[in-house]
């Protein structure tokens, strides 16, 4: 069983219309819900297969964090798939840095964004103060490599052939994973 | 370990941080030691060791070992590093207990066993993000 707390303005997302949502979840994470809609408390608790239910709390996080349900249900579509957050706040010096901090993130357009999406496969969503992602292990380091560029003040063309550069990099890797000979 | 009583437990504890994955398979007390693995055995580079990948591939090996030494299922406890530092555990923990149940372990409990301090020391200058 744990706790995830998410914010006022997402549990109308995570619960959708008419529970719809929230009966997805439970199905198919194999977990059952408890959302106290007044603090933003949501208790998981697993009822099936336990390996299934540790991507509960995840999926309810992701939505927290911004994601829209389906986004967030990538998740258990396959096991490689995972969820990670990056706090801006915390390299932010006050209000003002952090909203300067969202803007280099997002960019003009959202092309900053939409670009990190792109090449890397991952997706990426910008939500009060954290970029989550949702992704492959290396789309996700991908993607965190980029917004910590960003955030410690790389001007964007580095982040761009930074970004690129990987890009072509995963796609030319196939899967081959080196093995320890000896 | 000379009796082979059937559907002998283990415990599988699994220390993920973000530089590595350390995997010990003990028996149901924890005092003695089945199997163990850490990052550095499956892979070259420093920084892979706390990937899911190298995860995957350790508990693969681990629990080939604990299997021969007649574990039929694990109880997992998984810790990120803890303490002053990150609570959550890495990418590593998940991969493998995955890998584990793959592999044919049947997973018994799953408990967080971070250490949380009750107020101990004081953190780290920049906590990171």
């Amino acid at each position: 069983m744990q706790h995830v707390k998410i914010p006022q303005d997402r549990i109308g997302a995570l619960i959708g219309e008419g529970g719809e949502t929230l009966r997805q979840i439970e199905d198919r994470a194999e977990v059952r819900l408890d959302v106290d809609s007044e603090t933003g408390q949501v208790k998981v608790e697993q009822t099936g297969d336990p390996i299934t239910a540790l991507k509960g709390p995840d999926i309810v996080k992701a939505i927290g964090r911004g994601f829209a349900p389906d986004e967030a249900m990538r998740l258990l579509d396959d096991d490689m798939m995972m969820f990670d957050i990056i706090d801006v706040a915390a390299a932010a010096r006050n209000q003002n840095d952090l909203q300067r901090h969202k803007g280099r993130l997002i960019g003009e357009d959202g092309r900053t964004r939409e670009l990190m999406e792109e090449l890397s496969g991952a997706s990426v969503v910008i939500y009060g103060s954290t970029v989550g992602i949702i992704g492959g292990p290396e789309q996700v380091d991908v993607v965190r490599e980029a917004a910590e560029m960003i955030i410690e003040g790389a001007p964007h063309g580095t982040v761009y052939s930074f970004l690129e550069e990987k890009h072509n990099e995963m796609k030319h890797k196939g899967l081959d994973y080196h093995k320890f000979t000896g | 370990m000379s009796e082979t009583q059937e559907d002998k437990w283990g415990v599988a504890h699994v220390h993920a941080s973000f530089n590595n994955t350390i995997i010990t398979i003990t028996d149901e007390t924890g005092a003695e030691t089945l199997a163990k693995s850490s990052g550095g055995t499956v892979v070259k580079q420093n920084r892979d060791e706390a990937s899911p990948y190298a995860a995957m591939q350790m508990a693969e090996v681990v629990a080939e070992k604990a299997k021969a030494q007649g574990v039929e299922g694990v109880h997992v406890r998984v810790r990120g590093p803890g303490g002053n530092q990150q609570t959550n555990p890495g990418p590593g923990a998940q991969a493998t207990i995955r890998a584990l149940a793959r592999a044919g372990l049947e997973i018994g409990r799953i408990e967080d066993v971070t250490p949380i301090p009750h107020d101990g020391t004081r953190g780290p200058k920049n906590a990171g993000f």
